[in-house]
């Protein structure tokens, strides 16, 4: 419990210490949100411009569909915001030998590199998110009640731990490669699948996106308990294990890593 | 002619073995790209068998899975990523090396970044072009294949590309007093996504949107190329288009002698 403590205060440390960096580049972080916020822009356009020409895409309405969009960029902005740090130690933090710096603390690594930055411009990606979640669930239908909506909050802490998750355990390959900054690239792309229903997909993309890299977890079928009321035990219990099986996993492939760790660069 | 091409040769030289270095790194990054067509094939399939139509905007589903793949190719042949160099080169003053020695700024980073892309081009254009033709063969019942429309395509490839290196040096010298690139170079990906028809072809914009966005020098990179291999431009219409991408060349190309005069007078280098 004191252990806790210490780490929540560490946190806290952490985040006033970011807070001042920010402060002294306003521009930097304008600029970011403002990308991040054109790249939804982007998606949403081509929503637009789609759904102008048909009436429905494979039963699914454009409200539906910009729902699953909205509510997919939620848990993924919490964890860019939050966990951002884990992108460097692929990209560059093993591999120009800055890591050791880690290892030279008295608290976990993993723990410290995932609090050590936050990534202001995933606020373009939340606030998109949020926005279009809520323009969308009026316009959903009565069915949607209360209920279904506070678990969808409760929800959104675990679908942001299956992105942590497969970034922790993509990141740490980086221990044995010293770069691994494209796989977690390639793992992201495979995200894209998550931004729209998934019964556009053929089985085969179904299923990996569902039991092996599972990115629909993130919002289709979370989507379609909230939508639909459908399998609840299926659509949300599903969501729930892979967060904890991946965070899971990850921890310990980061731990197995680190032993792996040979210090590089100068 | 003979002697310029003594000098940068081993600028081409250092950029294969640079390549060479990353490649387990670089096929990530493809497999990365090609899953993000795996996603457009699949809306756009979705997008025509729930629009009850077999044409959209002049394209047909198989002419839709050839625009995704080449759209894939023409991207990576055309991608320069001059903005990120000279943004660093002018940050941690390395591009006072580049000044000290007897040869073309511009020029060093366009045969280093030929070395670079040659070799993984022709690894990923050869194939590349063999499945689209295996597509439109096999979609469409006839054989589409013509030499003429290849080569013409080549052309204008290399032509984008131009356009494509001289912007992002221009774009670089402008994003340094932006200062933080990551972010500025994210909203011009964003931005040429669009108006280079990479997010949705310019043939589903409204009129008036598409005929500005084609003047636009960002369709020149992209689109140009595609519509030319797909033997949608023809006659005059092919020779304005190609006539435009080398104006949009030109302009760039100036520019980007401008800004750096301009730059390099500003320029102040710390330390080594």
């Amino acid at each position: 419990m004191k252990k806790l403590k210490s780490m929540f205060k560490i946190h806290r440390i952490f985040i006033a210490q970011e807070f001042k960096r920010m402060m002294e580049y306003k521009g930097d972080f304008i600029v970011g949100i403002i990308g991040f916020l054109m790249i939804q822009m982007s998606n949403l356009l081509f929503l637009w411009i789609i759904f102008s020409q048909i009436p429905n895409l494979l039963g699914w309405t454009v409200n539906e569909v910009v729902f699953i969009y909205g509510f997919s960029l939620i848990p993924k902005g919490i964890d860019h915001f939050f966990f951002d740090n884990l992108w460097a130690i692929g990209h560059f933090t093993v591999r120009k030998g800055d890591f050791d710096k880690y290892l030279t603390r008295p608290v976990n690594t993993l723990f410290h590199v995932l609090v050590e930055k936050i990534q202001i411009d995933a606020l373009g990606e939340i606030l998109t998110g949020i926005a279009l979640v809520c323009i969308t669930i009026p316009k959903l239908g009565a069915n949607l009640n209360i209920f279904r909506i506070l678990i969808m909050i409760v929800l959104i802490p675990f679908i942001t731990l299956i992105y942590t998750g497969i970034k922790t355990i993509t990141a740490s390959i980086a221990f044995w490669t010293k770069r691994s900054g494209n796989i977690i690239y390639m793992f992201y792309m495979v995200n894209d699948f998550a931004k729209y229903p998934a019964t556009i997909y053929n089985r085969f993309v179904q299923n990996i996106i569902t039991y092996i890299i599972p990115f629909a977890l993130t919002s289709y079928y979370p989507a379609l308990f909230i939508l639909r009321g459908e399998n609840s035990l299926f659509n949300l219990g599903l969501p729930v294990l892979a967060a904890v099986v991946l965070m899971g996993f990850g921890i310990l492939v980061w731990h197995k890593g680190i032993r792996a760790y040979e210090s590089a660069g100068s | 002619m003979k002697r310029k091409l003594k000098i940068y040769l081993p600028f081409i030289n250092a950029g294969i073995q640079e390549v060479a270095t990353y490649r387990v790194n670089w096929i990530f990054y493809m497999l990365g790209n090609a899953l993000a067509c795996f996603v457009s094939y699949f809306i756009w399939k979705a997008v025509y068998s729930s629009g009850g139509t077999d044409t959209m905007n002049g394209f047909t589903m198989s002419q839709m899975v050839v625009y995704i793949v080449l759209m894939f190719l023409t991207s990576t042949i055309i991608a320069s990523d001059g903005a990120w160099v000279v943004g660093e080169e002018i940050r941690d003053g390395s591009i006072a090396m580049r000044l000290i020695k007897p040869v073309s700024y511009n020029a060093t980073f366009l045969f280093q970044e030929l070395g670079n892309k040659l070799p993984t081009e022709f690894a990923l254009a050869i194939p590349m072009i063999f499945a689209v033709e295996v597509i439109r063969t096999t979609m469409s019942g006839e054989i589409q294949f013509s030499i003429l429309g290849l080569l013409l395509y080549i052309l204008s490839c290399i032509i984008a590309y131009l356009i494509n290196f001289y912007f992002n040096i221009c774009f670089g010298f402008i994003a340094f007093a932006i200062k933080y690139l990551w972010g500025a170079n994210m909203m011009k990906n964003c931005i040429i996504g669009f108006l280079s028809g990479t997010v949705i072809p310019l043939a589903f914009l409204p009129d008036a949107l598409e005929k500005l966005f084609l003047f636009l020098p960002f369709a020149s990179l992209n689109y140009t190329p595609i519509m030319i291999y797909m033997g949608k431009y023809t006659g005059t219409e092919l020779l304005y288009y190609l006539g435009l991408q080398i104006f949009w060349a030109f302009f760039f190309f100036a520019l980007s002698k401008a800004l750096w005069k301009a730059a390099v007078k500003r320029l102040s280098v710390q330390g080594g």
